[in-house]
């Protein structure tokens, strides 16, 4: 925890990343207008004193649309790291410690899924499951957990060896309690910095999905959809795509920055 | 002489061929309305000069050179131009000329041909060629070179996926299908270098039509011989159109020159004309640097263009016909509820809803646009569906949808398409959640898809648009809303009353009496809700002052070149900067 209190760029990517929870928990009153409020008079205004970042095609705000696009990647984020989890640990570990046969059936599924691209395989997903949110965290957790598995499972494979592991094993640790309380513990490290890295992922792929149109369904706004529509009127209309452009990279660089620190404060090997 | 009847049984099969040749209906229609059209000279009618007709003042411009593209157009590297052996080359019709051509009214007269002429019957058909009919080498083309081509396209071993659309020519099916191997045998011959007879296997008395379209046109046999597929490159390519293809940089660029030994050559003011493949992404950037001179345009740039002062003189709409509209499926909930469809009717602010297209739509009270025959304006019919949002919730009253609540999930369905129409489906879905307090969330779908759905009527509210195929009334009631349809219906919608009077005005022939029906037809369709018309279509593109000599058609409106029509270039001109 100190190693990461000194990293800088890690805590103001912290810092960032709490504040972008902070706004998508509070979206409801932080956002000035109702997301979905238009204003027919005003379209496709540059920024005013009514509508800091302007408004958008349908006259509706800026803002508003991007403080609720906050919830939307927030949750992508998180939601899809939790299915991730859920799926690549249990295979990893499973497939670590059993060895033998299950161990190559699983490693071969791992490879397997490893090998299909992986925006390609989320749209193919989406494509047969239909936009919305709940099919996002579904497609990018059903492809998303091939990494996690890999690490925790060679992880499980280094520490099943460990001396510690066969004290437990010798004084009679069943096959769960030597996995849940001796070994999964000791390897959580790997699998914090890949949430870490995951989640901006997973924010990105939604933006990506929802840029080429089979993401969040209209009305309700996200990032990767704002930029989408408005890239086309770059030119006309320049801040249509550019503020949420640059939600996005903060949001990216906010969540690298910090996973980096993470990193390297977990590192045996920097101390 | 006149020309012979067209029965309905050979319109069935014009249909067919047309179908085989990668036309669809749509397009189908439109020549059939062409051919309705066509007046006592019938298919000899003599085609529009193309010379520039310049005004006081003018002056042609010394560097007859155009550049045209962006916005949609070729906005793909062509596999060839080959059309006699590729219909779908994406290649560029201009190079070509056929024995016949179509029109700014689509309707087909001769081009290559002098002369077209049949027995009684129609199932002989004799085109004389034009004794000038050179190829761009400066040897003549002959009917020699038809005979080949047409007979290069039946040949089983050129796998045409269209091969069928020449099936009317006797023995041209049994060749196609390896029944028969001598060429001979099939009915296409050259009596002598000028005249192609042509034997069918029954009365035809559409088929000049068929030799008026792209897949009709002919190829160089000595080229084809010595270059194989290679034939139609830059420097290789020996063509009988209006131009010739200087150079061909594959995915960047096309340079067209002038083809003198073309046979309308003397009105062809164009010296050279210079085709950039550009995405459809770049929009009327490549336009605004003087890149271009001529462009389609889309929705991001139309309203910055007109507004600017040096710009706004440039811009000008084309003909494009066509009504955005909403289908509530009468099957699904909430939408079987007749008040909730008239509510939904009044809660659509037309108004505000068009702005979001940024020019690409005007708002719509009917389903035929103003200007096209069984436009209908009055009052009684405005008012049926008009937007007033206290009516909208006057309706919802004694439904379970009172105040606006209770709403069950609702999805509008949209097909993936350009020209502003997400943005028009986004403001309708914002309207509705504002005057009726109703959610609704927006899918859209890719064509096919969609398509699959809409005919099984699988989707509850349906963002829509219906493209006019060829200005009678008939096309925009009777394929679109016609309730004894039995494939290809776009809704579940039905009522006998509306089909009483589409039948009447299809059956009538008092002009009159016809537009009364379907006046009546829409307002039926309208009280009954089976509809909403939103918005009717604008589509934009964009010329240099100093282009000149786009045809128009019979309503006045600049026609550009499409997948019918392609005889825009040799109309074009430059004039003088004034």
């Amino acid at each position: 925890m100190r190693r990461l209190r000194r990293n800088k760029l890690a805590m103001a990517g912290g810092v960032v990343i709490v504040l972008l929870c902070l706004v998508a928990i509070f979206a409801d009153a932080l956002a000035p207008l109702p997301y979905t409020k238009t204003n027919f008079g005003r379209l496709n205004e540059g920024p005013t004193r009514t509508y800091p970042l302007g408004t958008d095609q349908l006259g509706r705000d800026l803002l508003s649309r991007m403080i609720y696009g906050a919830r939307v990647s927030m949750l992508v984020g998180l939601g899809a790291q939790l299915i991730v989890v859920s799926i690549g640990v249990p295979i990893g570990a499973l497939s670590g410690y059993l060895g033998g046969r299950a161990d190559i059936v699983l490693t071969r599924i791992i490879d397997v899924m490893y090998a299909f691209p992986r925006l390609l395989f989320v749209i193919l997903v989406m494509s047969m499951l239909g936009a919305g949110l709940m099919n996002i965290f579904i497609a990018i957790g059903l492809t998303g957990w091939v990494g996690i598995a890999r690490q925790v499972r060679a992880q499980v494979l280094a520490l099943k060896e460990k001396e510690f592991v066969d004290a437990a094993r010798g004084l009679g640790a069943g096959f769960t309690r030597l996995l849940g309380r001796h070994i999964l513990p000791n390897a959580l490290t790997p699998i914090v910095v890949a949430v870490t890295f995951g989640i901006p992922e997973a924010i990105f792929t939604e933006a990506a999905l929802s840029f080429i149109g089979v993401g969040i369904n209209p009305p309700t706004p996200s990032w990767g959809q704002m930029v989408g529509e408005g890239q086309q009127f770059i030119r006309s209309y320049w801040h249509l795509c550019v503020f949420p452009s640059i939600a996005i990279a903060i949001t990216m660089l906010a969540f690298t920055f910090f996973g980096d620190g993470v990193r390297d404060a977990l590192d045996p090997k920097l101390k | 002489m006149s020309r012979p009847r067209i029965t309905d049984a050979q319109m069935d099969l014009l249909a067919e061929r047309l179908s085989a040749g990668g036309l669809g209906r749509r397009q189908f229609l439109q020549i059939a309305a062409g051919l309705a059209a066509m007046g006592a000279a019938g298919f000899n009618a003599r085609p529009a000069a193309a010379a520039p007709k310049l005004a006081a003042g003018e002056k042609l411009a010394k560097d007859q050179h155009l550049r045209i593209g962006g916005g949609g157009w070729w906005q793909n590297d062509p596999s060839s131009h080959d059309f006699n052996k590729d219909l779908y080359c994406n290649g560029v019709p201009a190079l070509w000329a056929g024995l016949m051509k179509f029109n700014a009214d689509f309707q087909p007269v001769p081009n290559v041909a002098e002369k077209v002429s049949s027995n009684a019957d129609g199932s002989m058909w004799t085109f004389t060629i034009r004794k000038d009919s050179k190829w761009s080498d400066g040897s003549p083309c002959t009917a020699k070179d038809f005979e080949w081509s047409w007979k290069r396209q039946m040949d089983p071993a050129s796998k045409n996926p269209y091969s069928s659309y020449f099936y009317d020519i006797k023995g041209a099916e049994a060749f196609n299908k390896s029944k028969v191997t001598d060429a001979s045998q099939v009915g296409v011959r050259a009596k002598d270098d000028w005249t192609l007879e042509v034997t069918l296997e029954g009365p035809r008395g559409y088929f000049p039509v068929l030799s008026a379209y792209l897949a009709a046109l002919p190829a160089h046999r000595p080229s084809v011989e010595k270059h194989g597929d290679k034939w139609t490159e830059a420097g290789n390519l020996i063509c009988n159109g209006p131009f010739t293809l200087e150079s061909w940089e594959h995915n960047k660029v096309m340079v067209l020159r002038k083809n003198k030994h073309f046979i309308g050559a003397k009105d062809v003011t164009l010296d050279k004309v210079t085709i950039p493949i550009v995405p459809v992404q770049t929009g009327a950037l490549p336009y605004e640097n003087n890149e271009l001179d001529m462009t389609s345009l889309q929705t991001g740039d139309l309203r910055r263009m007109r507004e600017d002062p040096r710009m706004k003189g440039q811009v000008f709409r084309y003909p494009f016909p066509g009504t955005w509209y909403l289908t509530p499926q009468v099957t699904k909930p909430p939408f079987d509820n007749v008040k909730v469809r008239r509510a939904v009717a009044h809660a659509i602010d037309r108004e505000n809803v068009v702005r979001v297209a940024d020019g690409f739509a005007v708002p719509a009270h009917a389903m035929i646009p103003p200007g096209f025959p069984g436009a209908v304006d009055d009052k009684k019919i405005r008012d049926i569906q008009r937007f007033d949002p206290k009516a909208a919730m006057a309706q919802l009253k004694g439904t379970p949808f009172e105040g606006g609540k209770n709403w069950p999930k609702i999805t509008l369905t949209m097909r993936e398409e350009g020209y502003g129409s997400k943005p028009l489906a986004e403001a309708v879905q914002s309207v509705l959640l504002e005057h009726l307090n109703m959610k609704t969330e927006l899918e859209v779908l890719e064509q096919r898809v969609f398509r699959a759905g809409l005919w099984k009527n699988d989707y509850q509210l349906v963002w829509i648009r219906w493209f006019m195929d060829y200005p009678d009334p008939h096309n925009e009631y009777f394929d679109t809303f016609y309730g004894k349809k039995t494939e290809g219906k776009r809704q579940a919608w039905v009522n006998d009353a509306f089909d009483k009077e589409l039948e009447a005005g299809r059956d009538t022939r008092d002009t009159k009496k016809r537009l009364v029906n379907y006046a009546k037809a829409e307002e039926i369709l309208q009280t009954d809700a089976g509809y909403i018309p939103v918005a009717w279509v604008a589509r934009w593109a964009a010329a240099k002052p100093t282009v000149r000599g786009l045809e128009k058609n019979k309503l006045g409106e600049n026609v550009v070149e499409g997948n019918i029509y392609f005889d825009m270039l040799p109309h074009l001109y430059i004039v003088e900067k004034a």
